[in-house]
C-alpha cells in the first residue's frame, strides 16, 4: 500500500507542458527527484502530493486518488517547502504547530501533548512562546519540518527544503527527514549528498522521466548528461 | 511578526476567551459614556494601569504599549487641542489612549489559536447566511501573520534597487514590490492546501 504509482500523467500549467508521459511505481522508502532547474521535478512532487492536478493519466499515492480523494492525501501526507516563511501560518512557533493540527480536532490536552512532543523533538521547546518570523532561516525550516512531523504523515514531501540553508542547519533538516519516524519521503533536491542517502533516485529532464533507480547510477546519467 | 501574546496565569489569562472580551467591551463604552472632565481623563488612566496589573501584565508591559502608540496619543491629542479647550482635549485622548491599551489587553492575555477558536464562535451564526466561520478566523491569523512578512518582503525590495543603484521611489517600488507580494501569496495558498486547508 506504500507506494506511489503514476500512469502516463501529464500536465500543463497554461501553454507549457511541465510532465508528459509520466509512468513511475516508487515502493522505495526514500526517493530523492533530482533535474535541472525547470525539469519539472517540483511539479512532480506537487502532483504526488495532490497540490497540483495532472491534466492527463492517473495516480495513486499509498491508496488513495490524489484527484478525487483530497481530504484523506491531506491526512497521509505533508510537505516541506524550500522557503519557510511561506509555511509560517501562526504567530508564535507554539500555535503554528497546533495549526497543523486543526483538523484532527483533538482535545486540548492531547493538542498540547502533541505539540510539545513535537517541539522537542525538533529542538524548539525553548522557542514555544517566540514569534515564528523571529527565528533564524534554519530554526524556522526546523518549524516548519515540526508542523509537518506533528501530523505523524505516512509520507513526507519536501521541495529542495534545504536549498536556504547554511551547512549545519542542512544536515539537520537533514536528519529529521532521514530518521524521524518511518514515513515515506519524497525529496527533490538539488544536493547529491541528499540524493545519494535515498534508496531511490528519479532523474527528471524536460518534463520526462530520464532515469530510476540506484542513486549513485542515477547520479552518474545525470553528471553524464550535464556534460554533454 | 505580531505576536502580542505575553504568556502568564494572570485574572486575564485564566478568563475564557468570549467573557474576557465581552469584559472588555464593556469597561472600554463605559469609558466612552465619560464626561469630558479632568477627573474623566484620570478614572480613564486609573483603569487602564488597573487592567495591566490585574491582568498580570504589569507596569512594564503598560508602558511598553504606551510606547508602541506614542505617535497616536501625540496626534490625537494635537488635534484636539486645536479645536477644543485643554481639560477636553485631555480627556477625550485620555479615553482613546485607555480604550487602545484595554483592547491590548485581549491579544495580549489571549493565544491566538484561543482568539481565532472565539472568532468562530461569535462567527457561528453567521455560518446560515452562507458565510463559513472556520474560513473567516483563518483569514484573520493570516492576515495578521502577513504584515511584517510583507514589511520584510517591502524591505528586500528597497535594498535591492539601492543595490542596483536605483533611487528610492514610489512608482520604482510599487511594481517588484506587487510581484514579490503575489509569489508570496501563492506559495503562502500552496503551504494552507498542504496543511490541510481547503
Amino acid at each position: 500500500m506504500n507506494s506511489i504509482s503514476l500512469d502516463q500523467v501529464g500536465v500543463r500549467l497554461g501553454e507549457t507542458t511541465a510532465l508528459e508521459g509520466i509512468s513511475l511505481n516508487l515502493g522505495a522508502r526514500r526517493i530523492a527527484i533530482i533535474g535541472e532547474n525547470g525539469s519539472g521535478k517540483s511539479t512532480l512532487a506537487r502532483v504526488i502530493g495532490g497540490l497540483v492536478a495532472p491534466s492527463s493519466g492517473s495516480l495513486r499515492v499509498h491508496g488513495v486518488d490524489p484527484v478525487r480523494q483530497k481530504r484523506e492525501l491531506r491526512r497521509l501526507v505533508a510537505f516541506v517547502f524550500s522557503n519557510p516563511d511561506a509555511q509560517i501560518i501562526m504567530p508564535t512557533v507554539g500555535e503554528d504547530v497546533a495549526f497543523s493540527l486543526r483538523s484532527e480536532k483533538l482535545s486540548r490536552p492531547e493538542e498540547e501533548a502533541r505539540v510539545s512532543g513535537a517541539l522537542a523533538a525538533f529542538g524548539l521547546s525553548e522557542l514555544a512562546g517566540r514569534s515564528a518570523h523571529e527565528l533564524s532561516g534554519g530554526q524556522k525550516q526546523l518549524l516548519a519540518l515540526c508542523g509537518a512531523f506533528v501530523r505523524r504523515p505516512d509520507l513526507v514531501i519536501a521541495d529542495e527544503p534545504t536549498a536556504l540553508l547554511d551547512t549545519r542547519n542542512s544536515r539537520t533538516v537533514a536528519d529529521h527527514l532521514f530518521l524521524g519516524g518511518d514515513h515515506q519521503l519524497v525529496l527533490v533536491t538539488h544536493d547529491p549528498r541528499l540524493a545519494l542517502r535515498c534508496d531511490t533516485a528519479v532523474l527528471v529532464g524536460s518534463g520526462r522521466i530520464h532515469a530510476v533507480g540506484d542513486p549513485v547510477e542515477v547520479l552518474a546519467t545525470y553528471e553524464r548528461s550535464l556534460a554533454c | 511578526m505580531l505576536s502580542l501574546y505575553r504568556p502568564g496565569h494572570g485574572l486575564l489569562h485564566r478568563l475564557p476567551t468570549g467573557r474576557k472580551a465581552l469584559l472588555l467591551m464593556l469597561v472600554v463604552l463605559g469609558l466612552s459614556f465619560l464626561p469630558s472632565t479632568y477627573w474623566a481623563a484620570g478614572l480613564a488612566w486609573v483603569v487602564a494601569v488597573l487592567g495591566y496589573l490585574l491582568g498580570g501584565l504589569g507596569l512594564s508591559e503598560l508602558w511598553r504599549q504606551l510606547i508602541a502608540v506614542r505617535w497616536l496619543i501625540g496626534i490625537t491629542l494635537l488635534a484636539q487641542l486645536i479645536f477644543m479647550p485643554l481639560e477636553a482635549a485631555a480627556a477625550n485622548s485620555s479615553r482613546v489612549v485607555a480604550a487602545i491599551l484595554l483592547a491590548g489587553l485581549l491579544v495580549l492575555t489571549t493565544r491566538l489559536t484561543d482568539l481565532l477558536a472565539a472568532v468562530e464562535r461569535g462567527l457561528a451564526p453567521l455560518a446560515r447566511l452562507g458565510i463559513d466561520p472556520e474560513r473567516m478566523a483563518l483569514l484573520l491569523a493570516v492576515t495578521i501573520t502577513t504584515v511584517p512578512v510583507l514589511a520584510r518582503l517591502g524591505a528586500g525590495v528597497r535594498e535591492a534597487q539601492r543595490a542596483r543603484g536605483a533611487r528610492g521611489g514610489l512608482a520604482t517600488f510599487v511594481v517588484p514590490f506587487l510581484v514579490v507580494s503575489l509569489k508570496h501569496a501563492d506559495e503562502l495558498g500552496e503551504a494552507l492546501s498542504a496543511r490541510g486547508v481547503q
